[in-house]
C-alpha cells in the first residue's frame, strides 16, 4: 500500500491549525510553507491552505496544511474542515492566557469531529515576545503530558521551531501508517485480521498516490 | 497607476465626522483625464511577459498584484465605467436629478387626478426596470452612496430614528470594553491592510467606531469575523462612517438572511445548504463530481457568503455585486457563487483532489476582474431563480440546521463530562 507509485509524492497528509483567533494560525502556515511571516497579515475567515513536499524517513510527503477563521461563533461550520485530517496543530499564544485556557475546549472539537487516530500537537507561539508570556512553558508541557500530546513552543516570527514542529507531527504520522501497512500486509499473509483490529490505511483520513492514469 | 488618492479633510469635531469624507476614491466616473497605461500583447516567444507579476492599486485603491492581462482588463474595465457613467448622466438629464432615488414614485404623479393613476403605474413600472437593468451594469462610484441608500432601504432606516442616533451610539460606547470590542480591535490592523488608508490611524479609528457601534446595535450579533471587511468596504464606497453604518445595518437586518453573523451562524449554515441544493439544481455535473469527491461547498463559500464576496473578488467585481445586492436582495450572492463554480466546470470535472477544487475557486475569483464577465454568468447563464423559490429552500433547511446546531450542543457537552 505504501509503495511510491509516481514521481510527485508517497503520501498526503492533511494537517489542519485550530486555535483561538489571533494565535499566529496563518503565520504558522506561511513560515512553513512559503518560508515567509507578515505583520499585516489579513484574518482569515474561510478555508486557507497551502502545501509543502518533504522527505520523511525516506518517503516524499506532500504536506496539505489548512488553516481558518478561529472565533468561537465558526466552530459549529467545520467538519468539512477536519474531514480526512491525520493531524492537527493546536496552537495558543503564549502571552494570552486565554488562548491556552482555550485549549481543552478545542480538543473537544477534534474529538467530536476529527478522526480518533488524529495526530495532535500542541504548540505555543510567540515565543519571541517573552517577556510578555502569560503562559509558562513548564503549563504547556504539562497539559501536554496530561492529555497525550506532544508539545513544543514555536516562534513564526523568527523561524523557531516551526519546521520542527511539523516534522515532528509528519514523522508521527508516518510511523502509525507505517505500522498500519505492516499490520494489513501481515494479516494478507495470515488470513483475514481477527476480529477488533482495523485497518484503514486507504480510508479518507491518507491519500495515497494511486496510478498515473487515475486523472 | 490607476489615479491618485485623495485624503479626506481632517476635522477633529466630533460632530462633523459623521458626514466628512473619510475617502476619496481614484474617481473612475468622473469627467477627469486620467492616465492610461496599456500594455501591448507580447509576440510569440515572449508568452512569458504574460507571467510577470506587477503590484499595482486598483480601482478602490487596494494594492494587488497581477499580470499584464489583468492590468489590461481593469483599464478597459474603467473606460466602460466611464461610458456607464455617461449613461446615467444622460438619463438624469431626460428623467430629472434623483430620478433613480424613488422608482415607486413618479415625479408628476398625483396632481393631475384619475389619469394620472394609470401614468403613474406606468413610470413606476418604467423606473424600476429601467434602473434594474442600469444597477446590473452597474452604478458609477460617485453616484454609489446616494443609490445603495435609497434602493437598500437604508435610507428610510435611517429616517425612522432621530438624526443624532450615531453621535450618540458612538458616544455611548466609547471606553467600553466588550468581547466584541476585544475582537474588533484585534481585527483592525487585519483587514485588508494591503489598503493605505484602511491601514492609517484614521482609517481604523472609522472602521472601529462603525463596527463597535454596530456592536452595541445589536448584541445578539455582537461582532462576527468577515463583518470586518465588509464594513471597510462600506467605508471606501459610502465615504462617511453614517452612511457606511446604516449600509451596515440594513444589510444585517433586512437585506441577508436571519442570523448569518449571530453566535452559532444559523443563517449561514441555512445558506451554504441551500446553495449546496441550487448547485446540484443548477450546474447537476459540477455538484455530482464534487459529491463523488467528498467537496463540502462550504469550504468555500463560507467566505462568500460572510464577506460577500469583499475579500475573494476584487475591488470593483464585488462592488457591482454589491450594486445588484442592493437592489434585488439576498439571492444575489447565491447567482455569483454558482457562476464563480460554472465559469471553471470543465476544469472542475478534471479534478480529482479536494486541494485543488480549493486552489481553482479561491484563483479564479482572486483573478475576476472584469466584473461584466461574472454578472453575464451569473445572471444570463444561471438563469433565473425567484426570491420565493429560496425562501422556501431555507425554511425547509432550517429545521435541519437548528437540529445539527442542538446535536452538536449535547455532543460537545457529553464530551465535557467524559473529560
Amino acid at each position: 500500500m505504501a509503495h511510491r507509485v509516481d514521481n510527485e509524492y508517497d503520501y498526503l497528509f492533511k494537517i489542519v491549525l485550530i486555535g483561538d483567533s489571533g494565535v499566529g494560525k496563518s503565520n504558522i502556515l506561511s513560515r512553513f510553507t512559503r518560508n515567509e511571516f507578515c505583520l499585516e497579515s489579513k484574518s482569515t475567515i474561510g478555508v486557507e491552505f497551502a502545501t509543502r513536499t518533504l522527505q520523511i524517513e525516506g518517503k516524499t510527503i506532500k504536506a496539505q496544511i489548512w488553516d481558518t477563521a478561529g472565533q468561537e461563533r465558526y466552530r459549529a461550520i467545520t467538519s468539512a474542515y477536519y474531514r480526512g485530517a491525520v493531524g492537527a496543530l493546536l496552537v495558543y499564544d503564549i502571552t494570552k492566557k486565554q488562548t491556552f485556557e482555550n485549549i481543552q475546549r478545542w480538543l473537544r472539537e477534534l474529538r467530536d469531529h476529527a478522526d480518533s487516530n488524529i495526530v495532535i500537537m500542541m504548540v505555543g507561539n510567540k515565543s519571541d515576545l517573552n517577556h510578555l508570556r502569560s503562559v509558562p512553558e513548564e503549563d504547556g508541557q504539562a497539559l501536554a503530558e496530561k492529555e497525550g500530546l506532544s508539545f513544543l513552543e514555536t516562534s513564526a516570527l523568527e523561524a523557531l521551531n516551526v519546521e520542527k514542529a511539523f516534522q515532528t507531527i509528519l514523522k508521527d504520522i508516518h510511523q502509525i501508517i507505517s505500522k498500519k501497512a505492516l499490520a494489513a500486509q501481515e494479516a494478507a499473509g495470515s488470513g483475514p485480521p481477527t476480529q477488533g483490529t482495523t485497518i484503514n490505511v486507504t480510508d479518507s483520513a491518507v491519500n495515497t498516490k494511486r496510478g498515473c492514469c487515475s486523472s | 497607476m490607476f489615479g491618485t488618492q485623495v485624503r479626506g479633510v481632517v476635522e477633529d469635531d466630533f460632530n462633523h465626522r459623521r458626514r466628512r469624507t473619510l475617502w476619496n476614491t481614484p474617481a473612475a466616473s468622473m469627467p477627469t483625464t486620467t492616465h492610461t497605461i496599456r500594455y501591448s500583447t507580447p509576440r510569440k516567444g515572449h508568452a512569458n511577459a504574460h507571467q510577470l507579476l506587477a503590484k499595482f492599486e486598483d480601482l478602490y485603491g487596494f494594492m494587488v498584484e497581477g499580470n499584464v492581462d489583468d492590468v489590461n482588463v481593469l483599464n478597459d474595465v474603467r473606460e466602460r465605467m466611464r461610458e456607464q457613467g455617461r449613461v446615467w448622466w444622460a438619463l438624469e438629464a431626460s428623467k430629472g436629478a434623483n430620478w433613480y432615488l424613488q422608482p415607486r414614485i413618479s415625479s408628476n404623479g398625483g396632481s393631475e387626478g384619475v389619469i394620472s393613476v394609470t401614468s403613474l403605474k406606468l413610470s413606476v413600472l418604467t423606473n424600476t426596470i429601467t434602473l434594474r437593468r442600469l444597477i446590473r451594469k452597474g452604478v458609477p462610484p460617485v453616484l454609489r452612496p446616494k443609490v445603495w441608500l435609497s434602493v437598500s432601504g437604508a435610507a428610510k432606516k435611517r429616517s425612522t430614528v432621530p438624526e443624532t442616533y450615531y453621535d450618540e451610539l458612538i458616544r455611548a460606547t466609547e471606553g467600553k470594553t466588550t468581547p466584541a470590542t476585544l475582537q474588533i480591535d484585534h481585527d483592525l490592523p487585519r483587514t485588508f491592510p494591503c489598503h493605505s488608508w484602511l491601514n492609517s490611524e484614521e482609517g481604523q479609528a472609522s472602521l472601529r467606531r462603525v463596527l463597535v457601534g454596530y456592536s452595541f446595535r445589536d448584541s445578539e450579533v455582537g461582532y462576527c469575523q468577515g463583518l470586518n471587511y465588509v464594513a471597510a468596504l462600506l467605508l471606501l464606497v459610502m465615504k462617511t462612517e453614517e452612511d457606511a453604518f446604516w449600509m451596515l445595518a440594513v444589510l444585517l437586518e433586512n437585506v441577508l438572511v436571519n442570523d448569518c453573523y449571530t453566535d452559532n451562524l444559523s443563517g449561514c449554515h441555512v445558506e451554504q445548504r441551500v446553495f449546496k441544493d441550487l448547485l446540484a439544481k443548477k450546474c447537476p455535473r459540477i455538484a455530482a463530481h464534487l459529491e463523488a469527491m467528498g467537496f463540502d461547498v462550504s469550504l468555500v463559500a463560507t467566505e462568500w457568503f460572510l464577506c460577500l464576496f469583499s475579500k475573494t473578488l476584487p475591488s470593483e467585481t464585488t462592488l457591482r455585486v454589491w450594486d445588484v445586492l442592493f437592489n434585488e436582495g439576498a439571492k444575489v450572492l447565491f447567482h455569483v457563487a454558482l457562476a464563480i463554480f460554472k465559469m471553471r466546470e470543465d476544469d472542475l470535472l478534471r479534478i480529482q483532489h479536494i486541494g485543488d477544487v480549493i486552489d481553482i475557486l479561491q484563483t479564479t475569483a482572486h483573478h475576476l476582474y472584469d466584473p461584466d464577465e461574472l454578472l453575464t454568468f451569473a445572471f444570463d447563464k444561471i438563469g433565473s431563480m425567484t426570491t420565493n423559490t429560496i425562501t422556501k429552500e431555507r425554511k425547509k433547511q432550517e429545521t435541519v440546521v437548528m437540529a445539527e446546531l442542538d446535536q452538536r450542543i449535547r455532543r460537545l457537552s457529553s464530551l465535557k463530562m467524559d473529560g
